[in-house]
Parts: structure tokens; sequence; C-alpha cells
């Protein structure tokens, strides 16, 4: 011992060991994961929305809610600018249905149980007349920006329909990309809205010779509800959905099966021409079409091709690409001796589910989802709601990655009158695209109304937050 | 008068003056021109002087011991009748003035030459060195100090010779004309000692005479009195402070009223200033004696009446006359300036002119001189030396490391660090207010640190951005400057200590800080070179020095526990085992330990106690918490290689040669205790290091837990490896003579070794002080949103930002930008939870009461900076109750369309009326109304809010569960809202006390005991002194006595 002691290496050596046992200590306690454990955001109901359905006068209004666990909540309904309600819904996983009558839009504020995944539509029918046809729109939630995409003033009559339902004034402007480039007009600018003030402008004074237009409607203070109807000289009416904002990929999702006219519209609302890839998805997978592999569309203007002949009547998606961001839609002509037109535009994925209020199966109608897995396989489970009765077993529904599947809504018991159709991606799923197409076979022809399906506002993820003056730097 | 007979009446004044009286009667009898007459007057000495008198006087006027100056000549006077027909001249001298032979004659010669000569004044020589100087007449300045005009002991080359008008000459040699004298009612009995000669002479230049010094008339003078080389029997005061009432009382009896009161404040001013400076300097007795003589004139206003009185009403007319002989107005500075440079150089407050009062016995040279080298002009010094060239090599090092921090648009910030925003001021009012007005409003403390960053942001031309830059930016130089200096103890081998000071600077823990914006880090590794040299001191040294030490170190300490607590932590079992093993082996070790330890706690105590309730905190330090700046699987090589991981990290062998030195070490048979010490604390350090980067602490603010950042620990770790290192240095001479085997090792540990500085050198300069900190950061807070968060509303800002991983960040800000240090004051955790929450709802868009909340909190604007993320930007855009103003690639802004005001009247209905008011407090008028109605102030209630309708006091309330609120009653009224503070000003004044005593008691004071401690000559300790300084400074009392 004594000799190790007095050892010119017994201090190195003793050094040594304490280093190792700290190597030790520091690797034993060292964490598995890099990343630190970030909380991850916290799944929850949303707890109010509200939705603005924009003319219902004389069409039918749907309110539904999916079933879920909440407490309490209602759903109430007004025209706007009045305070009484028009109706007020309480249950949750039940769709109500009722008729308007005023030429006024009509507003939904939901809170508690009834606001996690509400979804409004209007839905109008009409057998004779200029506007023949079945014409329905997804009452949708003001915003502060909104895209539509169809046919222009030249080639249609299209109305702009704004709502401002909160209680400070809003200011709009529409701008409108057609095949000159944009346009804002007089008509389309400064257009300020009082809290509770609706008003419709005619697309004709914003930009007279467009025939394909896409529209931005946005607003410098508050929010608008925006909707846009189109009324076609040859016959045919139905609202524009809301596309999804411009960006390199878009899916126009809920094609149609079966004959007619299929008319893809793009926009280019940036400052660079886009060449745009054109894929269309199938029952049988992806593919370009023939001829009409790509579509060129100069900046600040849109541009549309026929896909009719491509598609040879089988329900589909379209996916359109290209390196600046676009905006896309489909106008799906009914056939028949008078006809109907439908509109569908590109969409987001429904990962959040999806909901359409209003469905019917029965006295010539039918209802059909057209669901499109682009990427991965795709699971999904397809809940019908029935306005009376208990709600039937839901249905499973797979979709092969690439294709698209058409699903046929069969009448649930109690759905007579109307039921809604709640789509859930399942568990591992992939990405899943879709539409719900109405139809009704009317003797003069067709009559047909499509909705793109809409993510549902059901839930909404919470981000984890720290109260940090990080937020002041980068 | 050309005609007229010149009498001269001699009045000697003796006061236990034995040692000098013989000469000075030598003088006086063998003068060429004999005086005609000779009187002297014996103020009741107790040495022999009466005999020596009696010897040579035919008549000695016996006085008491305390008769004054100006008592005796009075009595000589009068016992001395008038000559009729002749012009009477009185030639005073006093005991310890011996004129030259030919004095007297050159003095009459110019009083028969100028008959408007009243008072002339031979030139002054010091007794002991006749060629120094003392006085050719004398001024004062406004503040009453008197002014020779001349250099701390210059010699006399006949540069000042001449005739000249003075304001006063001394009264020792002073050549009166008797009924001038007589006329302007002689010496002033208020003043027994010192400045009688100013009051005097002032007083016949008042009567339109002259007064001048004649310099072909010299006499020799001890200024006996003035030096306390005899005791002063005629005043029951120290001199100074006799001299300074004095100087006072004759400004205030002379001056005419205007100037008399500017002079007063004048010197009430410099009195106080000259009572801190000497408070700094340690020497007390004269800062009391400074301050007693202002209370001495200020307390006696009847006697400064009487004395105006008594000079009657002349005074303004006769002021100019006067006034051109007054000393220039920049010469009190100059000597404050004097002061505070003698002061700085450790050499005490030394006042170069007017030595004819109390003499301050100045403090030897202290340690630390040597960056000044003895030989060489000033440039050749500073350049030639190695602490100066490493420091500025480093500092080369860290401008070219840091390119991309020197310039740039905006602040610096980033990282840790807040971007800086503010001045100084901001950042005092931060940390005395016991309120602040950030966020939804917190009455916690601010962090102590900011403390010490107002006072060095103050020191920087009052920025703290200069602040942040020196210390954080400069911190490498910085270190390596402290890091040299502090070997210089353990080491003689200057290439050795460049090696050392080198590798300690340029350790990853400082580039790493300086990447990641770690400011408090950045202190500390400043600091903890200093901290190794005073504990050692605290332990090795002289029992007086190491107290000193022991208090500097605590004060240290404190500074570097307000920025980074963990150092706190550190020091104390370091601390522990130093008294174990020490505590023993010296008296007063443990005590002074004790105090270095504990000096912190002290100064820093209820914020320590804070962190003591929430002990991982002390695991933090100054500025943000973030996960991105730390290594959350730290390699266990990194940290035995000192690198703490983050941003800023060179390649971790880089500290290699480092270690490896440090390893040679171990070999070596010599100072192996040293070199265990060093191990033993690196391998301690090291221990640390690892325990800090495995624990993971949240925030102060709240938010994501993350690793803490050892950087602090390995510092410590460091230390102890280049003390290790260090002691192999010096054998490696020996080792290379040895020559073989063991030159060559030797030779191979200096070259790793070296290597290790000059590869971090070389990594940094090559990656460059890249890291989250910047200087691009340009404010958060819209023009908007600070424009209108200046209005009575008082809106506020919600600020947005999406950080990598899903988080969102958010802070609440006032119109401004958080200051440094502002972050790191907690809200209150149930408020802040209930903002959290909302924030979630709203970035989430689930809709719900989140704006409400948010605007209940006083919110107005949601401000996303930067390229604000579409689904953000949409939920936003998509919240009722939140309207858009702007969104660009700059960022976002939304306005709450129902923001709640600070404060407003809200009515039993809950209608509110907005109300304007302040940052803090309020005023305004309301309106009557109905019952029930509630004043709502939106921040925290709290017992210490006041709220008052036309000065009757409302009940306090609490709103919404949180918000401090009033009970209005019907009737309007002016309301005001304030907010007490009693406990913040309490324990911050108490702070700065003990601050103050620490810094006086650290502070290299005087050697000796007292100062002014009365010692008759023959018993002063000249050797003491002498022996114990190192005798580079001229030592003038000792050579004197």
């Amino acid at each position: 011992m004594r000799t190790f002691v007095e050892s010119r290496f017994s201090l190195l050596a003793m050094v040594l060991v304490a280093s190792l046992a700290l190597y030790g200590v520091a690797l034993g306690s060292r964490p598995d994961s890099a990343a630190p454990p970030v909380a991850p955001p916290v799944k929850a109901a949303v707890h109010a929305v509200s939705a603005v359905c924009p003319d219902p006068a004389g069409a039918r209004v749907s309110v539904v809610t999916p079933p879920g666990r909440g407490e309490r909540g209602r759903a109430v309904t007004r025209v706007l600018g009045r305070p009484e309600p028009v109706a007020t819904v309480e249950r949750p996983g039940t769709p109500w249905y009722g008729e308007a009558r005023e030429r006024a839009p009509l507003s939904v504020s939901a809170d508690g149980a009834m606001a996690a995944g509400l979804e409004a539509a209007q839905t109008g029918r009409a057998v004779s007349g200029r506007l023949r046809g079945l014409s329905a729109a997804r009452c949708v939630e003001p915003a502060a920006t909104s895209w539509f995409v169809g046919p222009g003033p030249a080639s249609a009559e299209v109305l702009v329909y704004l709502a401002n339902i909160d209680d400070t004034r809003a200011s709009a402007e529409i701008v409108a990309y057609t095949g000159e480039g944009p346009i804002i007009g007089d008509a389309g600018r400064g257009l300020l809205l009082a809290p509770g003030e609706h008003r419709v402008v005619n697309l004709k004074d914003v930009a007279p010779m467009a025939q394909v237009a896409a529209l931005e409607v946005r607003t410098h203070e508050g929010r608008v509800a925006a909707a846009v109807r189109a009324v076609l000289p040859g016959g045919g009416v139905d609202w524009l959905p809301a596309a999804a904002p411009p960006a390199p990929r878009a899916i126009v999702s809920g094609v149609p099966g079966g004959a007619g006219r299929r008319q893809l519209f793009v926009a280019v609302p940036g400052e660079a021409d886009a060449l745009v890839d054109v894929k269309v998805v199938t029952a049988d997978g992806t593919y370009a079409l023939k001829g009409r592999e790509q579509l060129e569309v100069p900046a600040g203007s849109a541009g549309y091709l026929e896909l009719a002949t491509g598609l040879a009547g089988q329900p589909a998606s379209v996916i359109v690409t290209s390196e600046v961001p676009v905006v896309a839609g489909l106008m799906s002509v009914g056939t028949g001796t008078r006809q109907d037109v439908g509109f569908t535009a590109s969409s987001p994925p429904i990962d959040s589910g999806s909901v359409v209020a209003d469905n019917r199966s029965s006295r010539g109608q039918s209802s059909r989802l057209v669901l499109t897995a682009p990427a991965a396989p795709g699971r999904v489970r397809v809940t019908l709601l029935p306005a009376r009765g208990p709600a039937p077993a839901p249905s499973q529904v797979e979709v092969p990655a690439g294709r698209t599947r058409e699903v046929r809504l069969a009448l649930p018991p109690g759905g007579d009158t109307g039921y809604a159709v709640l789509v859930e991606p399942l568990p591992g799923s992939g990405p899943v695209y879709g539409g719900r197409t109405l139809e009704e076979r009317a003797r003069t022809g067709l009559m047909l109304t499509i909705q793109p399906l809409a993510p549902a506002r059901t839930w909404t993820y919470v981000p984890p937050v720290a109260d940090s003056a990080a937020a002041v730097t980068d | 008068m050309h005609n007229a007979r010149h009498i001269v009446t001699a009045v000697v004044v003796a006061h236990d003056g034995a040692r000098w009286l013989p000469e000075t009667l030598d003088g006086l009898f063998g003068q060429t021109r004999p005086v005609d007459r000779a009187l002297a007057v014996d103020n009741g000495s107790r040495d022999g002087s009466a005999a020596l008198l009696a010897e040579a006087f035919p008549r000695v006027i016996t006085l008491s011991r305390s008769a004054g100056f100006g008592e005796a000549v009075a009595e000589a006077v009068r016992a001395a009748h008038p000559v009729e027909g002749a012009v009477e001249w009185l030639w005073l001298l006093h005991d310890d003035c011996a004129p030259a032979a030919d004095a007297l004659e050159c003095l009459l010669e110019i009083a028969e030459a100028d008959p408007r000569a009243a008072v002339l004044g031979p030139k002054l020589l010091d007794w002991l060195d006749r060629r120094v100087l003392v006085e050719i007449g004398v001024t004062v300045d406004k503040g009453g100090r008197r002014e020779t005009g001349l250099e701390y002991r210059e010699y006399d080359q006949g540069q000042h010779d001449g005739v000249r008008e003075s304001l006063a000459v001394s009264t020792a040699g002073m050549l009166v004309r008797r009924d001038v004298f007589e006329q302007v009612g002689g010496f002033d009995d208020e003043l027994p000692l010192f400045r009688d000669d100013i009051d005097l002479c002032w007083r016949i230049r008042a009567a339109g005479h002259r007064v001048l010094v004649v310099t072909d008339a010299v006499a020799w003078h001890a200024e006996a009195a003035s030096r306390r080389r005899r005791r002063i029997a005629a005043t029951g005061d120290h001199p100074r402070r006799a001299d300074r009432r004095n100087a006072l009382y004759v400004l205030a009896a002379n001056l005419p009223t205007g100037a008399f009161l500017a002079a007063l404040v004048r010197g009430i001013v410099g009195s106080l200033l000259r009572t801190l400076l000497f408070l700094l300097a340690k020497q007390p007795a004269n800062a009391l004696d400074e301050i007693a003589a202002l209370a001495a004139v200020l307390g006696s206003p009847g006697r400064i009446r009487r004395a105006r009185k008594r000079r009657g009403k002349a005074k303004r007319k006769t002021y100019p006359q006067v006034r051109k002989y007054f000393a220039p107005p920049g010469q009190g500075l100059r000597r404050i300036g004097e002061m505070v440079r003698g002061w700085l150089a450790g050499t005490g407050p030394v006042e170069s002119a007017g030595r004819h009062h109390a003499v301050v016995a100045e403090p030897g040279e202290e340690e630390g001189e040597e960056l000044l080298s003895d030989s060489g002009g000033l440039l050749q010094r500073i350049f030639t030396s190695p602490a100066v060239l490493l420091t500025l090599a480093l500092l080369a090092v860290t401008l070219v490391a840091e390119r991309s921090l020197l310039a740039g648009e905006g602040r610096i910030g980033g990282g840790a660090l807040p971007p800086v925003y503010g001045g100084a001021r901001d950042l005092w009012d931060q940390y005395l207010s016991g309120f602040h007005p950030i966020g939804v409003g917190t009455s916690a403390d601010a962090p102590p640190y900011v403390a010490v960053l107002a006072v060095v942001s103050t020191l920087l031309l009052g920025k703290p951005w200069l602040a942040v830059t020196v210390l954080l930016l400069g911190c490498v130089p910085l270190a390596g400057l402290t890091a040299y200096l502090a070997t210089r103890r353990v080491l003689d081998d200057v290439p050795a200590r460049l090696w050392i000071a080198a590798s300690y600077a340029l350790l990853p823990v400082a580039t790493g800080a300086i990447a990641a914006g770690r400011l408090g880090t950045a202190v500390v590794f400043v600091l903890l070179p200093v901290y190794a040299v005073l504990a050692a001191a605290v332990i090795g040294a002289e029992r007086r020095v190491a107290r000193r030490a022991a208090w500097a170190l605590g004060l240290l300490l404190a500074v570097g526990t307000a920025f980074a607590p963990l150092v706190w932590l550190l020091a104390l079992p370091l601390g522990g085992l130093a008294a174990l093993a020490f505590g023993g082996v010296r008296r007063g070790v443990g005590v002074s330990l004790a105090i270095a330890l504990l000096t912190p706690a002290a100064l820093l105590g209820p914020w320590l106690y804070t962190l003591v309730l929430n002990p991982p905190r002390f695991l933090l330090e100054a500025g943000l918490h973030r996960p991105g700046l730390v290594d959350a699987r730290l390699a266990p090589e990194a940290l035995l290689l000192l690198s703490p991981g983050g941003p800023g990290m060179p390649p971790v062998w880089v500290t290699g040669g480092v270690v490896f030195a440090a390893l040679a070490g171990l070999l070596l048979r010599r100072h192996r205790l040293f070199v265990a010490a060093g191990w033993t604390l690196a391998l301690f350090g090291v221990l640390v290091a690892i325990l800090v980067a495995r624990t993971r602490v949240a925030p102060v603010s709240g938010g994501p837990e993350a690793h803490a950042w050892p950087g602090v620990a390995l510092a410590f770790a460091a230390t102890g490896l280049l003390v290790a290192a260090g002691v192999a240095a010096r054998r490696i001479g020996e080792l290379r003579a040895a020559g073989g085997v063991r030159r060559l090792s030797a030779t191979l540990v200096v070259l790793v070794a070296c290597a290790a500085p000059l590869l971090a050198a070389g990594a940094w300069i090559w990656k460059g002080a890249q890291g989250p900190l910047d200087r691009d950061n340009v404010s958060a807070v819209p023009a908007l949103a600070a424009a209108t968060a200046g209005e009575g509303e008082r809106a506020r800002t919600l600020i947005l930002r999406v950080a990598g991983d899903g988080r969102v960040d958010y802070t609440i800000v006032r119109g401004r930008d958080p200051l440094v240090g502002e972050p790191d004051i907690p809200v209150a955790e149930d408020l802040r939870k209930r903002v959290d929450a909302a924030v979630a709802g709203l970035a989430s868009g689930r809709g719900g009461d989140d704006v409400a909340v948010l605007g209940s909190f006083a919110v107005r604007f949601v401000v996303a900076p930067g390229k604000v993320p579409e689904t953000l930007a949409r939920t936003l855009d998509s919240q009722p109750g939140l309207a858009r103003v702007s969104l660009s690639p700059i960022g976002g802004i939304w306005q709450l369309t129902r923001p709640a005001p600070r404060l407003s009247v809200v009515d039993a209905k809950g209608a509110a009326v907005t109300l304007p008011a302040g940052r803090v407090n309020a005023s305004a008028t309301v309106p009557s109304g109905g019952g029930g109605r509630l004043l709502v102030l939106r921040e925290p209630a709290g017992p210490d809010w006041r709220a008052t309708l036309d000065g009757v006091a409302l009940e306090p309330r609490v709103a919404e569960g949180w918000a401090q609120a009033f009970a209005l009653p019907e009737d309007g009224g002016v309301v005001t809202v304030t907010r007490a503070q009693f406990w913040r000003d309490a324990w911050v004044v108490t702070q700065g006390l003990l601050v103050l005593v620490v810094v006086v008691l650290a502070l290299p004071g005087a050697k000796n005991d007292d100062p002014l401690a009365e010692s008759p000559p023959e018993e002063r300790p000249t050797g003491r002194r002498g022996q114990r300084r190192r005798g580079r400074t001229p030592d003038t009392v000792g050579a004197a006595s």
C-alpha cells in the first residue's frame, strides 16, 4: 500500500479510475432519445362554431352534429340580423331538417356538444324554370379568405353572396382570376359589410368577359361567409363549393360516374405561369389521360380542360400538380333533355372525419360517396344518421391505394326524409379524399349536386404552449 | 507714505513648538533689517517653548492652551502700543516658521514701494526638504477648498518668482499693516486655526487694499499643526474637520448673498461627494470629519449671521475685487478627479494641492498593479505587458470569430438572451419596482442580476446593449485577462501563465455561452479566476488581507450567483472542504470562509429563498431556458473533455491538450498536493456537470422542461484541470534541461498542451460564432400596437410564434419588447395557466371563449411575427371576436373586437366604460351611475393596490377571479389608483446598504488602522509603513516625521 501511495503513478491511476467511473455514470444516465419529449398536441372537442347558409329561401336546411360523448349543447339557427331563433337543435347524432322561407342568410351557431363537428347545408330543388335542378351549398364558417373556381360570367350567371355575422364590420374584396389575369374591379373592391349585413355581387360587374374564373374573397378586416352560385344559360344551377387555398398539389375529389361533360378548372393566382400535370384516379388506378396530360395556365389566370372522354363515365378524383400553387375545381354536367350541373373543388383529406348533412335515397333520389385514397390504402367507417330512429350499424369501406371507390348509400330505417352521413378514417388509414353526389333521375333529365367531403370540425389539436420571451426572438 | 517711517513689530506665537522654535528665533533675530519690536505669545506650551521664548524676549504673553492664533496676535497687538507718526507693520511668525535672513528686508522693500499693499507674504518652503514649495500665496475655490496653485511636492526652481497679487497669504511670515489690521477687526475669533489667513486677507482686500506675495522673501515652514506633528489644543476637533468647517465658514461669512447661497449648495454637494469618496476609500474618520464639518456650519446659522453682519454690507460691492483672485472653477472638479483617480490607482485620495489642511495618509500600493511594469514610457509599458498582449490577441480572435455579431440591422439577442432593448434607466426601474407592468402583471421580484446589469449599463453610457456586448461577446478576452492575472500568485513562468489563460478563455464553455447568448455563464466564466485568486487569499494571506479578500469573494460570489445560482451551490461544499482543511491551521480562516459563503445569502436573500423553494432552478441561469439550446444526449466523452454541448461547440477533442497536460502533471513527484487538489476540483466539477446535464428543469416562466446546461460546472472543472496542468508547467524547464526521455516527454507535453488553445481559437474562427445569438432582432411589437399601448386604454399585445416542434410560444407585452430580465420574472401560476389555456385554445381554433378570456386580460392585439404558418393564420382568421388587421410575409396582426381596457367601470349589468390609465397608477374621472358598480383594474389582485374616489378609499374586490377591483359608490368623482411597494423598497434599501457595507469592507483601504489617530511625533511608527509598502509611492508623511 505504501509503495502504491508513493509511486509516481498512484495519482494517475486514481484519477483514471475516477474518470472511468464518471464516464460510466455519464453513459448510464444518458437519455435514450435525442429529442426531448415534447408534449403532443391534445385532441380537444371544438367548443363553439358557427356556419352561414348563404340563401336558403325555398330550400331545405339541414343541421347535424355527429354523435359524441359530450355534455349538452345547442345549435341555434337564426335569420341573419334577427335575434329570435328559427330552430334550436340540441341532440347530437340526429339531423334536423327544415324549410327556410326568407331570402336572407341563415346563421347556425353551436356550442358545447353540438359544436363538435357541426355541419349544415341548404339543398334547393326545382323541377322547372331557370333554376331547375338540385343546388346544394354547404353552410360555411366565416373566414378571412375563401377560394372558388368555376365558370365565369361569360358562360354563366355567377353571383357572390357575402354575409357578415360578426359584431364588427367587415371589409371584403373579390379578386377574379380569369383567362385575362387577375381583376378586382370597382364592384369587387371595398365591400363594406356592417355587422349582420349581407349582400350579393354579380361577378359580371367584376370581370364581365371571363369564361372561367377563380375567385378569391378576402377581407381586410373582419370575416365574411362567402358563397357563389352559378346559373348556366343552357340550363343547370348549383353552388360552387369552397376550394382549398392555392397549393402545388390539389385533389379534386368526388367526380361522379356517368355520362356528361366533366370540365376541370385550374387557376394560378401566383405570379408565375404554371404547367399543370393532370392525373385521374379511378377504380382502375391512377393515370394521366391521353392527350390531356398537361394544361398550361398563365400566371394570374384560369384555364380549363375537358375530361369526360378520358374518364369514360367512371367515378374519379383528379390530381392536379404544378410547380406553383394552383386552385382547382370541376363541373359535372348531367344528362337528359334538360341539363343540370354540379360542382366540386379541391379539398383537403378528411383526416378528422367528414359529415354530409343532407342525403336522400328515396323517391328517385340517390346518394353516393366517391372515395379516393391517392397514396396509401384507405379504410373508412361510414355511419348513416337518419332523421328518426337509431343509427344503423356503421359499415367499413376499404379503398385500395391509388384508386377510387364509389359507395352507394342505402336508405337507412327512418331516413326517408333524409339522413346524414359520417365518414371517419379508421386508424392506420392513408389519407382519404372524397365527395358525395346527390342525384335525382327526373323525366327531363338527371339533376345532380356534388359536395366535396370537407374535414369535420369535430376535433382540433390544442398545441402545447409556453409563456416564453422566445416568442419575440426567432 | 513714501517718506513715512516704517516700524516692524514681530509677533511670534508658540504652542508646543520647542522643536522648531530655536531655528525660528534665529531667523527672526538674524534679519538683515532687524525688527523694531518683538513680542512673543505662548499658548500654554508644555514642551519648554515658554522657556525658550523667555530667553529670547523680554516679555512673553502667556495664554491658555486653548487660545488660537488669532487670539494670540490680538493679545500681542493690544500689548504693543501704536507708534505715532510711523507706518507700523506687524510681522506674524509661527513657532515653526523660520524666515530667511533677508526676508523682512525684501518684504519691506515692496511694502514701501506700494502704498496700497497692506499684506505681504514670503515664499514658504518646506522645513525639511528645503527645495519643496509649500505656498506662494493662497486662494480658495468656490467650494472653500484652499488652493495654492502648486503641484504636489513641487520643487522651487524659481518658476513662480516675482511679486504678485494673491487673494491671501499664509499667516506664517505675514507682514500686515497694523492700522489696516485693526481697521478690519483683526482675526475672526471664530477661526482659531485654519483659514484665519484667508478670512483676514479677504476682509483686507474688501477694504480696498492689496495682498502681495514677495517671493524674494523666503521662510521655511513646518506646517506642524496641519500635518499633525503636534497636538492642537486650540480646537477640540480633528484638524481636518476644523479645516473643513472653517473653510465653509469663511465662504459663508464673506460672500455676498447670491454667491453665498450658491456656495452653500456647492459646499453641501461637494461635502457629500467627498464623504462618499472617503467612505469608499475606507477612511471613515475622514468621512466623518467631512460630514461633521458640514453639520457644524449648517448647525449654527446664528454664528454665520453674526459674522456676515460684522463684515457689513459692502460685500457685494467689493466682491468683484476679491473674486478675480479665486481659484478657477475647474479646480474643484480637477481635485475630485484626482481623488477618484488616486483611489482607483489604489493610492488613496491624495490631495495634491492645498496642503495647509489635514493631509490624509495614503494607503500603500495594493495588489493587482502588475499591468504596468516599472520602466519605460506608458505606451511601452502597456504594449510589452504580457497580460495586455494576451488580451489583445484574444480580442482579435474574438472579433474575427464574432464577425457575424458585430454588425447587424437590429438588436443583439437570440438563444437564451432576449433582444436587448431599453436603457439603463429601464433596468433600474425594473429592479426597483415591486410591481411589473409586463404580461398580465406580476408583483414577483426582478432577479438580482438585473441590478448588476443596470450598474454595468450605467457605467457604459446607460446602454444595456453595450453592457451585454462587453460582458457576453467580450467574455473571452476578459476571461483571458482575469485568468492571467489570477495565475500570478501560483506561477512566475509567463509562457505557462499565458497558456493557462488562453486555454481557459477559449474553452468550449465560453464559445458555447456566446453562441447561445448565455449571459449568466459568460459573467461567471470571467469571474471564476477571480474567485480562485480571492479564495487563495482567504486561505493563505495575512489575516487582514484575508478578511478583505473574503468580503470581496463574498461580493463577487453574489454577483456570479445572481447570474448563475449554481455558482453558490458549487462554492458551498468547496468552501466547507477548505474550512475543514485549513480552519485548524490558520486562525480566522473559518470565519473568513463563512463570510465569503454567507455574503451571497445575505445580499440575495429573498431571491435565493425562492430558489431554495424550487431547487431545480439553481441549475438555470440568467435568460431563457429553451430546449434547443442544450444537447439532451450529451455524450460522456464530451463531459469529460469539458464540452457542455449545445450551439457553438468546437470538435470535442479540441480540449484534449488541457486534459493531457493535467494528466502529465499527475506524474510529477513535487507539488503533488496541488495537482491532487486541482484534479479533485476537476473531477468534482465534472461530476456536478453530469448531474446538471442529466437534469431536466422547467423554465421559470413555465413551458416545456429542458435539460440544464452544464457550462458553469465544467468551467469549475476546467479551473481545476488548469491548476493541475499549471503546476506541471513549473517543471517543464527542469525536465527539458534533464535531457533524454524526460526532455522528449516534456517537449511532447508542451506541444500537445499548446495545441489546445490554438486549435480552439482556430475552430472558433473557422466556424464563427454561429448560433441562435444574432444581431438581426427587430421589434416584434408592431407600431400600431406600440402606439395604442401608450394610450389610456393600455392595450396589450399577445405575440405568438410556432416553434419547430409544434409548440406555440407566446408572450404578452405592453407596447414594447420585453427587456433583459423581464422574462425571468415569474407570473402567478394560476394566471399563467389561465392564459396558457386561452392561448392554446386560440391557436387550436376550437372556438369558445378563448378570445374573450384574452380580452379580459386587456389583450387587444394578437401578433404573429415572421412568416405565419398557414394553419395558424387560418385559425386566427376564423376566430370569432378576432379581426385580421394585416397579414404579410413579415407577420400578421389581428385585433380583438371586444378588448377590455386596463381600467374600466363595470356596472351591474356588465357594461363597461373605459377609463384612461397609466402604466401602473391611474387617475380618471368617473361619472355617477347606478349601484353595484365596480372599478376593474386588469392586474392581478393584491393588497398593495389602493384606490380612492375623491380622496375616500374604496373597498377592494376581486373581479373575474383574479383582477383587482374596487366597489364604486353611485356618485362620480376623480378616482385614483396607486400601488404601494413598501416591502420592495425596504428590501432594496437594505440590499443597497448591505452591498455598500460589503464593498467598503472589501475595498483596499488605508494600511494603518486609523490614519487620523493622533500620535506624538516621537511615537510615530515610522518603520511599519515603510516596511510593509513596497516603497514605490512617495512616503510623504513617513519621510517628514
